[in-house]
């Protein structure tokens, strides 16, 4: 079981740890507002947010489905002309391509700005345990789709978002589902529902993900709507052996049976302790959410509760000791800084050579995560990206228009009486940047760097002075 | 804007090991050694005791180039069947001219842009193994990709890639710079359990950038970053309890997440300073030709020339992906690659370095026999691969694949491509295959 958090210890920091973990940090103005909640009433304005996620503002070109039918006939009509045919295929590869940079900006941005951080923290969370690559699934539409089912399920109850799952257009495409033969079944669904989505190695045997894969026939995609549909005709609906049952299982069935099995609360905890508490998160803190998410019937919300409000998730294990994540770096060093996202040619670039690019993980595993987003190529690049996010293109006059950023408005974070004030001045942008205080040296470290352009207290150095902040390990850590 | 200071001097720390040993043993440490060092050190003569370690390669080790022909390499239009038929048959517009062909034997030769490496051919320094590939072949480009990096079979999805296994198992403790791979992302090959290997397009991009970078020397803010990554006694609000061992869940041998920073930190200013210096001091002996991979040879040949430590080195030539208007694109590539070679063999003979170096190639699969309506090819399976070197037993390997018998109009495979791994990392690295690989894999005698 995990014990409440007392009230007397919900602190500054701890308000900080809520707002870094469940979300993508805040400014120490945010941080206040939240700490001056109870804990209980914090935690639930998270879960709860005032603004539930709306629909999208404006329409976009990838949240319309096209009918592809007449898309792919058209192109059939053009095999006597393979040049043509060639050129209309190169200009579908790059509208494809566009769009996924549009879809990709767009997220970026509800993350930079949303006011509900914890829905777009699960948004983030279940694209990376149901992952799944946009370089196979090729369409934004769909890619779109997917994401707006975590944004709208994320929260709920799992077994309804594995359903929901188990039925996305995406996904049915990245794992091979949409053309699953009744003859031959594909199996890769199969597999990875159990090996990597609910319930782990060593919990099911190769013959039910062979008898499951029959039941998962049928599933395909309308191309003229981009939905799911069934194919009544293509699905197995024999008897099937399914962990130590027997039916005609249809696939929602097999669902069923897989949640009721004790690996998957104790699997599906294990992910989220991961991504919310540590890369190695405690045994007792897992078995507690496992418990809890069983106890819950798998409703996330009073879960994540549970978790948010106990004083282990305060704990001086925890606090501080997680990597950030690509995303979280980008999206909170933009927060903290009170500046808005780079222009989306850098923003993706960046995410790609941090090891992060959304909508396309490296496999169907996701991202590992923890120390495997450092290297000394990253830190490098993390060091030097922040200078890029303080100082943006300001020295460099040629900048081309796509890739011109202003600097950061130092007026926002560095208070002007505050300049002549080393000593304060570091205290203070310490507490936005790492929402606690250096250690001894450090603060000698950045004081001998005042020091050392003193009597410069000019714009150049306060930029400076942040690039040292950010370029730390401490701040790689939240 | 105020000058650097003259009494600005940065020290060049050549390896961690030695710069744990000096603290260690040496002189005095104006600071005491903190807690994550010494266990690292300790930790690392325990490993090296009892297991597959190797020493960092030193001035004089052995050193794999891996060269990825990224895009599936149309390997029938690069080792040429000329004298088949079928050949010319089914690429009515591709079939290379025969009179062209550099030929090898009766039956295939080289593409005819391959001049340089047909002499290399001749001269003994190129082995061809024909028709490698693996069990059931794949024909996506990520999954085919996949499945070349990590060496797994077609069926298993493996995380770490075949050199990042390497580096573990065997150069535990070797510096950061053991793998480099010249690009912008890391390759999935060198995916290891501890992140291991430097990915660098330019040195001057692998250090810290400040706004008033000009030219080599250290600006005031890199001086202090250094003394910002400097180890210290304490991190941030170090919690009560300290950190290796108090933290449930987490091994003794895992450092905690500040510490494993620090300790990257550290990594990467060794490993910058040694890669600016040494292409500050290495010029290019030979010219080469523009272009890309010529750029990431001659980077290589520059690190090796001036001494880098370094086992494997990782390059990717792009664009094999020839769908549609293949000849012009495929001839280029060729000619890129036999140039960007040549150079890159002339540099390093000149350095005396060829014999030391061995240089393979793959790609993620082959192409199609037959060519498609767009004057391209589809993606196929079984392809060549070519391993050169000063060290190398040259000569044709494997059959050339049937034209004829195919697997769903692609060549079949008769070499594992594994068994090209295998002898590389046992012959030419020294390193125990089976371990690396997950299984053994029989000997090709190229080495």
């Amino acid at each position: 079981m995990l014990t409440p958090l007392p009230v007397q210890k919900w602190s500054f920091e701890n308000a900080a740890h809520l707002l870094n973990r469940a979300g993508f940090g805040g400014t120490p103005d945010e941080i206040e507002t939240l700490h001056q909640l109870d804990p209980e009433a914090a935690v639930e304005g998270l879960l709860h947010p005032p603004n539930a996620p709306e629909e999208l503002g404006e329409s976009r070109s990838w949240t319309e489905p096209e009918n592809l039918r007449s898309q792919l006939l058209k192109l059939g009509q053009l095999k006597g002309n393979p040049a043509e045919m060639r050129k209309t295929l190169d200009a579908m590869e790059i509208a494809q391509r566009d769009e996924m940079i549009d879809l990709r900006n767009w997220w970026l941005g509800r993350m930079r700005s949303t006011p509900a951080p914890l829905v777009e923290k699960m948004t983030l969370f279940w694209h990376g345990h149901f992952a799944t690559g946009a370089p196979k699934v090729r369409n934004a539409y769909w890619m779109w789709r997917q994401n707006e089912t975590f944004r709208r399920y994320g929260l709920g109850n799992f077994k309804t978002l594995l359903r929901k799952i188990s039925r996305d257009p995406a996904m049915m495409i990245y794992l091979d589902v949409a053309q699953s033969r009744k003859e031959h079944p594909n199996e890769n669904w199969a597999r990875e529902l159990m090996e990597l989505f609910t319930l782990g190695i060593g919990h099911y045997s190769e013959e039910d993900i062979r008898e499951s894969a029959r039941a998962f026939t049928g599933y395909r995609i309308n191309l003229t709507n981009q939905q799911f549909r069934f194919e009544p005709g293509q699905e197995d609906t024999g008897w099937k052996k399914f962990l130590g049952h027997r039916g005609n299982f249809s696939g929602d069935d097999i669902l069923d049976l897989i949640v009721e099995q004790p690996a998957c609360p104790e699997w599906i905890s294990r992910k989220l302790c991961r991504f919310f508490v540590a890369d190695e998160p405690s045994p007792s803190i897992v078995d507690a959410v496992a418990n809890s998410l069983q106890q819950e019937n798998f409703e996330i919300r009073p879960v994540l509760q549970e978790l948010f409000r106990s004083a282990e998730f305060y704990s001086d294990r925890v606090v501080r000791m997680q990597i950030k994540s690509p995303v979280q770096f980008l999206i909170q060093s933009c927060r903290l800084l009170e500046t808005t996202l780079p222009p989306r040619a850098i923003a993706q670039t960046a995410l790609q050579r941090m090891g992060q690019f959304i909508f396309a993980p490296p496999n169907v595993k996701g991202w590992d995560g923890g120390k495997s987003w450092i290297s000394t190529s990253s830190l490098f690049f993390r060091d030097n990206f922040a200078n890029y996010l303080i100082a943006g293109t300001a020295g460099h006059p040629n900048a081309p228009a796509a890739l011109r950023r202003t600097p950061v408005d130092l007026a926002r974070i560095i208070p002007a009486e505050l300049r002549d004030k080393p000593g304060e001045l570091i205290a203070h942008l310490a507490r936005r940047l790492f929402q606690t205080q250096p250690n001894e040296n450090q603060t000698q470290i950045f004081l001998a760097y005042l020091q050392r352009r003193a009597p410069d207290r000019g714009d150049e150095t306060m930029r400076r002075l942040l690039h040292l902040m950010m370029s730390t390990p401490q701040y790689q850590l939240t | 804007m105020p000058s650097p200071p003259n009494e600005m001097r940065y020290q060049t720390l050549h390896t961690r090991r030695r710069f744990l040993r000096t603290s260690v043993l040496g002189a005095a440490a104006s600071w005491t050694l903190p807690v994550f060092l010494e266990k690292t050190f300790f930790a690392l003569d325990a490993m090296a005791a009892d297991s597959l370690v190797q020493t960092p390669t030193g001035k004089d080790g052995t050193i794999l180039v891996v060269l990825q022909m990224a895009g599936g390499n149309d390997g029938l239009n690069m080792v040429v069947p000329f004298a088949d038929d079928t050949y010319h048959r089914a690429r009515p517009k591709l079939a290379l001219p025969v009179n062209k062909i550099l030929r090898l034997n009766s039956y295939a030769g080289l593409n005819p842009k391959l001049t340089n490496l047909k002499s290399l051919f001749d001269e003994g320094h190129l082995a061809i193994i024909q028709g490698v590939g693996y069990p059931n072949p794949n024909r996506s480009h990520f999954r085919a990709t996949e499945i070349w990096q990590t060496a797994s079979d077609a069926d298993q999805t493996e995380r770490e890639g075949w050199l990042g296994r390497y580096f573990d198992n065997c150069c535990a403790g070797a510096d950061p710079t053991v793998g480099v791979a010249i690009g912008s992302e890391m390759p999935q090959s060198f995916t290891a359990r501890t992140p291991t290997g430097i990915v660098l397009s330019r040195p001057d991009q692998y250090r810290f950038n400040t706004s008033d970078q000009s030219g080599p020397r250290m600006s005031e803010e890199e001086m202090f970053y250094r003394q910002l990554t400097q180890p210290s006694d304490a991190s941030i609000a170090a919690p009560e309890g300290g950190s290796i061992g108090a933290i449930a869940g987490t091994t003794e041998s895992d450092l905690s997440p500040a510490d494993f920073l620090q300790r990257t930190a550290l990594d990467a200013q060794i490993s910058s300073d040694k890669i600016l210096e040494i292409e500050r001091k290495s010029k290019a002996s030979v010219p080469y030709p523009k272009g890309q991979l010529a750029n990431s040879l001659n980077l290589i040949a520059r690190m090796i020339g001036g001494g880098l430590t370094t086992r494997v080195y990782y390059a990717s030539q792009g664009g094999f992906d020839t769908h549609a208007g293949q000849m012009n694109a495929h001839n280029l590539l060729m000619t890129e690659l036999n140039d960007g070679l040549a150079a890159f063999v002339a540099d390093l003979k000149l350095q005396g370095n060829f014999e030391r170096v061995l240089l393979l190639t793959f790609s993620e699969f082959g192409r199609r026999v037959e060519e498609n309506a767009n004057g391209g090819t589809d993606h196929g399976a079984a392809a060549p691969m070519f391993v050169l070197g000063g060290g190398v037993k040259p000569g044709l390997f494997g059959k050339y694949p049937s034209l004829t018998d195919l697997d769903n109009g692609d060549l079949k495979f008769n070499t594992d491509f594994r068994r090209v791994y295998g002898t590389v990392l046992d012959d030419w690295l020294r390193a125990p295959s089976e371990s690396v690989l997950g299984r053994k894999f029989a000997r090709l005698p190229i080495v």
